[in-house]
């Protein structure tokens, strides 16, 4: 009798709402999770001048914010997606700002979508992100398709990170190994390699701007990689109008960068506090839940006392959690308004380009139709 | 016995027999949490609106000394047809003195204390979407719940576990915590759409009967102050004055 009150007691406590996920792990649960966070990383140098041929422009996309597609798991995960969707704007402008300081590449550009003619492509996803923990999966691939790395990066913040000094950011040693693994790499590479990342690069350009007249430049290898078989001459009046045209996109996205540094720079007072803030809280529940699971208890089980004691550890692990909806709301009220008009902002440049690029594309394809008495591409 | 509620008739008398009861409890239990999720998965699609402020009405809720009583009396009956089922002239005991004990005196007027202590908010404040509800409750924690899907939310955390959704027109919050111990809030809006009823039931394994208390609230309009808030990190709650428009 005892065994079946067992099974029905263990049945009717959780046999039937369903399983529910639990919030991100922290701690020794989180090293296991993302591996163990980073230690103290200084921001690598090249060890001399780089040569020209190795100073590849990196288009950085902004980040993929993480946000689960099923919007009911985000309050589980413990996940805001307006603050997500403004750290990933964020969190690439300091990578950026990184990679610019090492003066080992050339233009380092934040970008609103992904670009496959890309010298240097970065993307990210953010996989977690609060107060206590920053962890982002990094893919860098370069323009022949080579997979340089995609990797995740789990930082830690520790109590001295806060309050955040002007300038600094309680995960710059992410950013910084992140741009030491970039630099690392390039090292390896070879003159050539390097060669190669920039003219399939700006032969990718150009095939996106005219297929036709670009065809056959470039191929796919065994391993699926890009090759040049072979070269337009130097003195191409097309090419010259690509590269004319890839300067003028450049202009545009110079100017969204721009939008993304007045988000950081409006956006970081907030965001640090909101990131202090949250670690606090889970600090101090951390330690309530450490309390509360050693207390003696209050009175008998069933007693007034012990059903009070058993409730207001719940109520006060609820408030908990409500406050941090309430800094979260804090955090939206001041900043939403600021993405969303960088976000128009950008967004409109996206739409300006988009149609800039269809206007270039038609009048390149009716130029070299008109140069080449081929039939203009297909739109 | 001075239970802080004025009621001293407990019987008091010792019974072993609660293994069938705990039986019957757990069972209870099991079909309840079926036939709330049965009835969660058919909700109907449309929802009720319960946007809006509300003030308790004390008039129109439930008196604790009453419904202590009323539950008094109901075990009391339960111990007697239990009683002559088993063919015994004398009753099992209704209400046990062992405190934390089946049934006892202090278990069952903790249930009472528990369900008075937990629904006195005087005031609430409803805000509804499509998809999720927030229920800011005076002095405690707010109730929230969101409707994304056909399944009801669930949200668990180490002190206990709180599933919410519709049951046709009524929106049930469910928290079990450890120890035994269950709520239940049950929100109903009047046919005027001006009267709610939280119905909140006290559930412990230590006593054989629920405990439920209705709470009456009706809807008031604040009035406009004239005056705009919204809470900021860097500078606070920030106030502008509304547009008289």
């Amino acid at each position: 009798m005892k065994k079946l009150l067992l099974v029905l007691l263990t049945v009717a406590l959780c046999g039937c709402t369903g399983s529910a996920p639990k919030k991100e792990p922290q701690g020794p649960e989180a090293n296991q999770l993302w591996g163990e966070p980073l230690r103290s990383v200084a921001l690598m140098l090249p060890p001399s001048e780089p040569e020209p041929h190795a100073l590849l422009d990196i288009g950085l996309v902004i980040f993929d914010p993480g946000v689960p597609e099923d919007p009911v798991n985000n309050s589980k995960l413990g996940i805001f997606p307006e603050i997500r969707k403004a750290e990933s704007r964020y969190q690439p402008y300091i990578l950026r700002e990184n990679l610019v300081k090492t003066q080992a590449w050339g233009a380092v550009r934040v970008l609103p979508r992904p670009d496959a003619s890309a010298e240097l492509q970065l993307s990210g996803k953010i996989l977690h992100s609060d107060g206590s923990h920053l962890v982002l999966q990094v893919r860098a691939v370069d323009s022949t398709g080579q997979v340089w790395f995609d990797k995740v990066y789990h930082d830690e913040a520790v109590e001295s990170d806060y309050p955040v000094i002007p300038g600094n950011d309680p995960y710059a040693d992410m950013y910084r190994q992140i741009s030491n693994d970039i630099l690392s790499y390039s090292q390896q590479l070879s003159p050539a390699q390097f060669k190669q990342i920039r003219e399939i690069a700006l032969l990718q350009y150009a095939a996106s701007l005219s297929p036709e007249a670009f065809d056959g430049f470039v191929s796919a290898d065994a391993e699926g990689l890009l090759v040049v078989n072979r070269l337009p001459s130097q003195d191409d009046p097309m090419l010259e109008r690509v590269q004319r045209i890839k300067n003028q996109e450049f202009l545009f996205i110079d100017n969204a960068d721009e939008q993304y540094l007045e988000l950081y720079d409006r956006m970081t007072p907030t965001y640090n506090l909101w990131r202090q803030n949250g670690r606090e809280l889970a600090i101090y529940k951390v330690e309530y839940e450490a309390r509360e699971s050693s207390r003696d208890r209050d009175g008998r089980r069933g007693t007034y006392a012990a059903m009070q004691q058993t409730y207001n550890a719940y109520k006060r692990s609820k408030e908990h959690d409500q406050d941090l909806d309430e800094l979260a709301q804090g955090f939206n009220n001041e900043v939403a308004p600021t993405v969303l008009e960088v976000q128009g902002k950008v967004f409109r440049l996206n739409g300006s380009l988009d149609s800039q690029y269809t206007e270039w594309r038609s009048i390149l394809r009716s130029i070299f139709a008109l140069e080449t008495g081929l039939p203009p591409a297909a739109e | 016995m001075d239970s802080g509620f004025g009621y001293t008739t407990i019987m008091i008398t010792r019974t072993k027999k609660i293994l069938f009861p705990v039986g019957l409890i757990l069972l209870g239990a099991l079909i309840s949490n079926a036939a709330l999720a049965q009835k969660l998965q058919n909700r109907n699609g449309k929802t009720v609106d319960f946007s809006g402020h509300w003030e308790m009405n004390y008039s129109e809720s439930d008196n604790i000394q009453a419904r202590l009583d009323s539950m008094v009396r109901e075990l009391q009956r339960r111990a007697q047809r239990q009683a002559n089922n088993n063919g015994s002239n004398r009753s099992n005991a209704a209400i046990s003195s062992a405190p934390g004990g089946y049934n006892s005196g202090p278990s069952v007027i903790g249930l009472a204390r528990m369900a008075d202590s937990i629904t006195q908010s005087q005031l609430l404040e409803v805000e509804q979407g499509e998809y999720e509800i927030d229920i800011q409750r005076e002095e405690t924690f707010a109730l929230d719940c969101e409707f994304y899907g056909d399944y009801f939310h669930t949200v668990e955390t180490p002190f206990g576990k709180e599933t919410c959704g519709w049951d046709s027109h009524q929106l049930l919050f469910r928290i079990l915590l450890p120890e035994g111990l269950s709520i239940q809030h049950r929100f109903t809006l009047g046919p005027s759409g001006e009267r709610l009823n939280v119905a909140t039931t006290v559930v412990s394994d230590r006593v054989s009967y629920p405990f439920t208390l209705n709470r009456v609230y009706n809807r008031f309009d604040p009035g406009k102050s004239g005056i705009s808030c919204e809470l900021t990190l860097t500078r606070g709650k920030v106030c502008t004055t509304e547009s008289s428009q």
